[in-house]
């Protein structure tokens, strides 16, 4: 797995939380990737056995919406995660900083910034 | 319920065009799983003015239309590296008769046709015009009719099509004769019913 940036994003919203379910807009939106480029690469995860996916089930206060596709990484998904983020954080601590200083999105629940350990 | 009815539908009409290209098996999944997404964007509070959600909602259609097209195209070609495992071993479903008997039938036209033509030759020092003309326009419509049952072959065996038809070309009556001889897959055999295919 060759951990580009935009994969690198996925993962740290995926490992923040790892039992957290996390939809496609959801996603979207915490790593701050359009969608033709994070549901290939969810696409490809899932064909590796990294991430799973299972439907919502559909609940009374949803509103008639319909029921909506949740990601989360597997077991062996969240170790190759983790160990490839601290590969990356590693190797490269200027890039590392760079993420750090990024300004959090509003409504964003996902990604704990580095650095900012409190 | 969203509050753009209209920019919904649009939306979902866009996506389901999207989602023709994706191979039929995870079609309907898909498209129900992005459809699904598009009252998420449409009602985003965090992003305004609504103009923008709906910007956001028909990115997000571009986005999930090239994701098919990219889901399809890699789905088509693993289907083709496994059709062509298939015909480099030369299992076919319909192999019909033994490759190496196929093989020597062919080369016993092979060397019937050349004999019958050097015979010919040397009976004929001088041979009349249109008997080449004849012999030329038989050679050309044997090469012609390889190269188009290559052409609508579904399959060939051994070889990629290119190659055979290379080799009909270069070689001409030998080419098209081996070609037809081991490379040429016949018409499935009807299965009998109640017999298992393997």
């Amino acid at each position: 797995m060759k951990l580009t940036g935009p994969l690198e994003r996925v993962l740290r919203v995926l490992t923040a939380d790892p039992s957290a379910q996390h939809y496609g807009y959801d996603l979207m939106k915490a790593a701050k990737l359009p969608s033709g480029t994070l549901y290939p690469m969810l696409a490809r995860l899932q064909q590796d056995g990294l991430v799973e996916s299972e439907w919502e089930v559909q609940r009374e206060e949803a509103g008639g919406r319909p029921p909506r596709k949740y990601y989360r990484l597997t077991a062996e998904g969240l170790r190759v995660a983790r160990l490839e983020l601290a590969q990356a954080s590693s190797s490269s601590p200027a890039r590392q900083a760079g993420y750090g200083t990024a300004r959090p999105a509003p409504g964003r629940t996902a990604r704990p910034a580095p650095g900012s350990t409190r | 319920m969203s509050r753009a009815p209209r920019t919904q539908r649009l939306a979902e009409w866009l996506i389901r065009a999207a989602c023709r290209r994706l191979p039929a098996d995870v079609r309907a999944e898909r498209c129900r799983e992005w459809a699904a997404e598009l009252p998420a964007i449409l009602d985003d509070e965090s992003v305004r003015p609504p103009l923008r959600r709906t910007l956001r909602a028909f990115s997000f259609c571009a986005g999930v239309s090239r994701t098919a097209g990219q889901l399809g195209r890699s789905a088509r070609a693993s289907a083709r590296r496994s059709r062509n495992s298939q015909w480099r071993t030369g299992a076919m479903p319909n192999q019909s008769g033994n490759v190496a008997a196929r093989a020597i039938l062919g080369f016993g036209i092979w060397l019937v046709v050349v004999l019958g033509f050097i015979a010919l030759a040397r009976s004929l020092t001088q041979p009349p015009r249109w008997l080449l003309m004849a012999g030329l326009a038989l050679a050309v419509a044997f090469d012609a009719f390889c190269l188009a049952d290559i052409a609508r072959a579904a399959q060939v065996r051994y070889l990629p099509k290119w190659a055979w038809a290379l080799i009909c070309l270069i070689q001409t009556p030998g080419g098209g004769i081996a070609y037809l001889s081991i490379g040429h897959v016949g018409r499935p055999r009807p299965v009998p019913p109640g017999d298992a295919t393997p």
